[in-house]
């Protein structure tokens, strides 16, 4: 056994001289170190050997095995080297472009509605969506806007009749879900809104996302805490933000919530119209009457409701500088977020 | 709502606020200040300049040269105006200058005499209408000043974007309120209380509806002489973009500015009768002819103004051409009222004019004020325009509510706002502004808003007062104490998420089209006529025929797309779209809402993937349907024993949409009915688009595709045993359906057969013609044992007599 083991040495060594690929290296090991191979068949007769002579060959065994190993490691590494060094492959540039999957972009408008959802679905507010044509009712009368108050001035509106028109504004709704549920209430609605307005800052459609909060000693601190969460998340940075009286018939009171002008930091430029702020959001507290018309009690219940803008945000994010881009479609546009 | 600062200065001090902190404190008061800007900039370069000699021109009679001394130098100066003189001060634009109508002025030669620079009348400088020569300035003007300076107009103007309940600070006035508010200063007002006698010693006031007109004061002023008025008057109009008339008209307007109630004046000797009615129309009153003389038809819901026999105005709107005061006016009566918001709002609507007047009237004028607004403007007819008030006049206020008192409870508002304000400080804070408080009990005030403050009706106003004059920003954040709750999930929404993620990670670009497009679409993708998509929802008032009605599909839009896209030389598009389309109901009855999924394809199939790895092929219906089945798959509605399994199927009857070519069209069916199509569209139809390259869609009813029932996921146990795979060669008529031969393989009942797939179809040469050769693959595996050839052949040779026998095809050799 020992003269076996030794020419199986001798063999191993000289068969390895004439190894030169990882082929041939692959089929030296089966020959040699294998669990079917030369040693392991030698080791078989390691059992009929005379016990006294056992401990001895045992030990020979393993160092001849340890030291076929290492010449296969050391070939292999040698392999290995050349095979990668500099001249095995010469031809391989891999300066040329990969082979890169094809892949499409979603909408801008549907990555920031989708940011915007996401945001205050963590903070626990459900979505619901509504219909584009719209009862007079739910976008004006149900929002305290009756027919001919001054603020309807702010909604220029598509008509379809002369009470169905297209949604002003996702605040209906707040009407249709409040008349349908009890508070506690946490809800967006996001969606496509029209107002009959064209020009470089106005598109006749674009997308908003309504939400309200609407439960037992809600404040207008909590709108406040709610809108900086959102605002902050939403623009990454540790953006000042001020909230400013404003008025909508549905809220009171009423806020537009400005971030320091994305643009300029806050220093003046055309995009902030050289006063530093950007308008983001409108908020406010829920107006009693439109609770009264949904038959929630003001003084038991208050709530917010805030709105906001998605094309206006992606502008600012992105730096898009005409709105009119938005419904173009045009690949070049839409391939660059 | 516009103002000078140095107009608002006459009225509060604004102390140390610089015009910026100004602005600022106004806008976080919610009077948004849009814009402060320098007054007539275009007039920064211009100069008061003394004409020191006058000479005749050599070469033309009507021009002179004119030594003029600007402070610095003595210039030549070529001028055609009558009124120049030696000693006169006038205005002069200096070389370089570019004049409000665009001009530059150039040191040219005006009849071989070069001229350095131009005297300027009123109208070339945009100061008034006046043509009649160049300006004349006080003689004591110190010439060689900058014109503005010397005018009063180094002013800044203020623009204020006022939201519709602040009709009280549509004025000067009202402005300086607020900024008396900030500063804490006293408000100063030119007449600050008034007294009106009522009388009829020279005219009677009928009102017959107390609601359209709560009050009517009226005055008579006599011996009115018509004229340009004053400077510092036309200076404050100029200032804020008013163009001044004459002294009347400017009076009028400069007080509405300065106080926020409309005035109008009407020619006395005009008024038939002496008798002033605040009326509906009389059935045969149906036109009336206004100031800027259009004929409008008026009728019996509209508040007019008239005399004894006829309508002299319409209420709040605009006065009649008939009562205009004009050069000869002498007498006039003025007057000051306050209508309904509503009616004029209505009234100004229907006849499509709005006016300053309407402005204020439609949002709440100061029921209070009319008198102290109708002396303040007969003080400044007498003075400016030599007029004579009559003693008393005429006042009906039988329409004024009287004053509304609020209560507001303290802890109430502390709790709505999230702050911590005891009684002193917010009774303090209403003070401000003017509103009278006393306590009720610990807990509440009794508060009195002014006259002015229309806006104020319920507790709910006096809590925005509050948090307005405490400052949003030094309201406390803090986050809502709620209830934990899972919030409902819409599946519709999940499913939109998935597929658009979908369609994004596969090459395609999400689109979205405007909901309204032009009624054309359904003529262009040739609709049959009884198709109800042709029948739409129209909008009464579209901005253009392009985006009058609502879509009733998406395929057009995105072909306008591809259109656009092709434009701008992309070759490969690939474009999908999730939005809803409007089906019409009852006239007023919202339309139906469905929501669609179309994809279209064209062009290069590899899209912008590197032409090095890649062909240039174009895409064709086997991507459409390749990504319909990846779709339906995503969903687990296909290949995996949904419960309403989607299918592919050849369209019958008029199933194929009229814009597709019926022999490549595949219509997606479902238990719960058809989902949709793919298909090519027709050559004509993406020509009508202006597309000359094959396109391929998918169009996907989403409302049923999200209503049908997935397969949910289910755990198959893993292949212990190998698989044996055998190929046929199957040369069968051409006709023969591969499809067919593969469900034939798959329900068969030959034993061990675990797939099949189709990896080669072949026609032509050297095959006989009619025939084509399709190569099936077959997976042979048994769940229990390793298979042995013998177990294959048996079940292979039944299979190849099954298909050979069925196809009526044999077996390709070689």
């Amino acid at each position: 056994m020992e003269q076996e083991l030794n020419s199986l040495q001798a063999l191993a060594g000289e068969s390895l001289q004439s190894v030169s690929s990882n082929e041939q290296l692959e089929e030296f090991r089966i020959k040699f170190l294998g669990r079917k191979g030369e040693f392991t068949s030698i080791m078989k007769g390691l059992g009929k050997v005379p016990k006294d002579d056992k401990p001895r060959l045992g030990q020979m065994a393993n160092a001849i095995k340890k030291e076929i190993e290492s010449l296969y490691s050391e070939k292999r590494a040698a392999l290995m080297a050349t095979s990668t060094g500099a001249g095995s492959d010469s031809t391989i540039d891999l300066t040329l472009p990969g082979r890169k999957p094809e892949t499409g972009k979603l909408h801008p408008v549907t990555q920031i509605m989708n940011e915007v959802c996401s945001i205050f679905e963590s903070l626990g507010f459900s979505v619901a969506e509504g219909p584009d044509v719209e009862h007079d009712h739910y976008n004006f009368e149900a929002l305290n806007i009756p027919a001919h108050h001054p603020a309807r001035d702010m909604h220029d509106t598509f008509y379809v009749s002369d009470s169905i028109l297209l949604r002003t504004h996702t605040s209906p709704m707040q009407a249709r879900i409040m008349e349908t549920q009890q508070p506690p209430l946490r809800v967006i609605a996001p969606g496509k809104v029209y107002r009959c307005d064209s020009d470089i800052t106005h598109t006749p459609m674009f997308h908003q996302v309504e939400g309200f909060l609407v439960d037992k000693d809600v404040s207008f601190a909590d709108l406040k805490g709610v809108l900086t969460i959102f605002t902050q998340k939403m623009f990454k940075k540790d953006l000042d933000l001020r909230f400013r009286p404003s008025f909508f018939p549905f809220t009171e009171p009423s806020a537009e919530v400005d971030i320091a002008c994305v643009m300029c930091g806050g220093s003046g430029c055309r995009v902030c119209k050289r006063t530093g702020w950007l308008e983001i959001l409108g908020a406010g507290m829920i107006d009693p009457e439109v609770f009264k018309m949904v038959g929630y009690d003001p003084e038991v219940y208050s709530g917010f409701a805030f709105g906001l803008g998605i094309e206006r945000i992606a502008m600012l994010k992105y730096g898009i500088d005409d709105i009119r881009l938005y419904y173009e479609n045009d690949l070049r546009f839409l391939s660059q977020f | 709502m516009k103002f000078s600062i140095n107009w608002l200065q006459e009225y509060v001090d604004t102390g140390e606020l610089t015009p910026e902190a100004l602005a600022d404190h106004l806008t976080m008061l919610g009077l948004e200040v849009d814009s402060v800007d320098q007054l007539f900039p275009e007039l920064e370069n211009l100069l008061a300049v003394k004409v020191v000699s006058v000479e005749p021109h050599p070469d033309a009679d009507k021009l002179r040269l004119c030594e003029v001394d600007t402070g610095q130098e003595t210039l030549t100066i070529v001028c055609g105006a009558p009124n120049v003189r030696a000693g006169l001060i006038t205005a002069f634009a200096p070389v370089g200058t570019v004049m409000p109508g665009g001009m530059k002025i150039k040191a040219s030669k005006v009849r071989g005499i070069k001229s350095f620079g131009m005297l300027c009348s009123e109208s070339e400088l945009g100061l008034s209408e006046s043509h009649d020569g160049i300006m004349e300035l006080p003689a004591d003007t110190e010439h060689g000043q900058p014109l503005l300076k010397v005018l009063g107009m180094d002013d800044l103007v203020v623009e204020v974007d006022l939201t519709p309940n602040r009709p009280d600070c549509a004025s000067v006035i009202g402005i300086a309120r607020e900024v008396a508010g900030i500063t804490r200063t006293p408000l100063t007002r030119p007449v600050e209380e008034a007294e009106l006698e009522h009388n009829a010693t020279h005219f009677k006031v009928d009102v017959e509806n107390n609601e359209l007109c709560p009050r009517y004061t009226a005055k008579l002023i006599q011996g009115v002489k018509i004229g340009p008025s004053p400077w510092w008057l036309r200076k404050r109009l100029l200032s804020i973009g008013l163009r001044p008339i004459n002294n009347v008209v400017d009076i009028t307007n400069f007080v509405m500015m300065e106080y926020g109630q409309p005035l109008h004046a009407f020619d006395y000797d005009k008024i038939a009768g002496k008798q002033i009615m605040v009326r509906n129309p009389l059935p045969n009153e149906t036109s009336f002819t206004t100031l800027d003389g259009e004929k409008r038809d008026i009728d019996n819901q509209m508040l007019m103004i008239c005399d004894a026999e006829k309508p002299i105005a319409v209420a709040g709107v605009m006065g009649g051409l008939n009562s205009e005061v004009t050069e000869e006016t002498t007498d006039i009566l003025l007057e000051s009222a306050c209508f309904n918001p509503i009616s004029v709002r209505k009234t100004a609507r229907k006849l499509n004019l709005g006016s300053e007047a309407s402005y204020r009237f439609e949002r709440g004028v100061d029921p209070g004020g009319c008198v102290i607004v109708l002396e303040r403007a007969a003080s400044l007819l007498c003075e400016i325009a030599g007029g004579t008030a009559a003693t008393g006049g005429a006042d009906y206020f039988g329409g004024v509510r009287p004053l509304n008192s609020q209560t507001l409870r303290i802890s109430r508002t502390a709790s709505l706002l999230g702050i911590d304000l005891d009684y002193e400080k917010m009774a303090d804070l209403l003070q401000s502004i003017g509103m009278r408080c006393k306590p009720k009990d610990d807990d509440t005030l009794w508060v009195n808003p002014p006259t002015f403050r229309v806006d104020i009706e319920r507790e709910v106003d006096l809590v925005e007062e509050i948090a307005r004059l405490v400052g949003y920003n030094n309201i406390p954040t803090s986050l809502p104490t709620v209830h934990l709750s899972y919030p409902a999930k819409d599946s519709k929404r999940e499913i939109r998420a998935i597929l658009s993620t979908l369609l994004a990670d596969t090459g395609f670009t999400e689109a979205i089209n405007y909901s309204f497009v032009t009624e054309k679409h359904a003529d262009m993708m040739q609709l049959d006529v009884d198709d109800s998509r042709r029948t739409l929802v129209h909008l009464l008032n579209p901005l253009s025929e392009e985006q009058s009605v609502m879509r009733s599909m998406l395929l057009p839009g995105l072909l306008e797309n591809l259109k656009r896209n092709s434009n701008f030389q992309k070759n490969a598009v690939k474009l999908f779209e999730i939005g809803k389309v409007f089906t019409p109901q009852g006239e007023n009855e919202q339309p139906i809402e469905t929501e669609r999924l179309t994809c279209i394809l064209s062009g290069r199939r590899a899209g912008e993937c590197s032409p090095l790895y890649t062909d240039d092929k174009g895409v064709d219906i086997f991507d459409a349907k390749g990504m319909a089945e990846l779709l339906l798959e995503t969903l687990r509605l296909q290949g995996c024993n949904a419960k309403d399994s989607v299918t592919f199927r050849s369209p019958e009857g008029d199933e194929c949409e009229t814009f597709a070519e019926t022999s490549q069209c595949l219509i997606i069916d479902s238990s719960k009915g058809i989902v949709g199509q793919l298909a090519k569209m027709q050559p004509g139809i993406a020509r009508n688009f202006g597309i000359k390259a094959e396109v391929y869609f998918i169009d996907l009813d989403f409302d049923i595709l999200c209503s049908l029932d997935a397969a949910e996921k289910n755990f198959q146990t893993l292949h212990v045993f190998p698989a044996i795979k055998r190929d046929i060669a199957l040369l069968v008529p051409a006709a023969t359906k591969a499809g067919d031969l593969l469900k034939t393989v798959q329900t068969s009942k030959e034993k061990f057969i675990e797939t099949c797939e189709i990896f080669d179809v072949y026609q032509g040469k050297p095959l006989a013609e009619g025939m084509k050769s399709v190569a099936v693959s077959v997976t042979y595996r048994s769940p229990t044992k390793t298979l042995t050839e013998k177990n294959v052949n048996k079940s292979h040779n039944k299979l190849i007599n099954l298909l050979t026998s069925k196809f009526n095809g044999s077996l390709r050799e070689g």
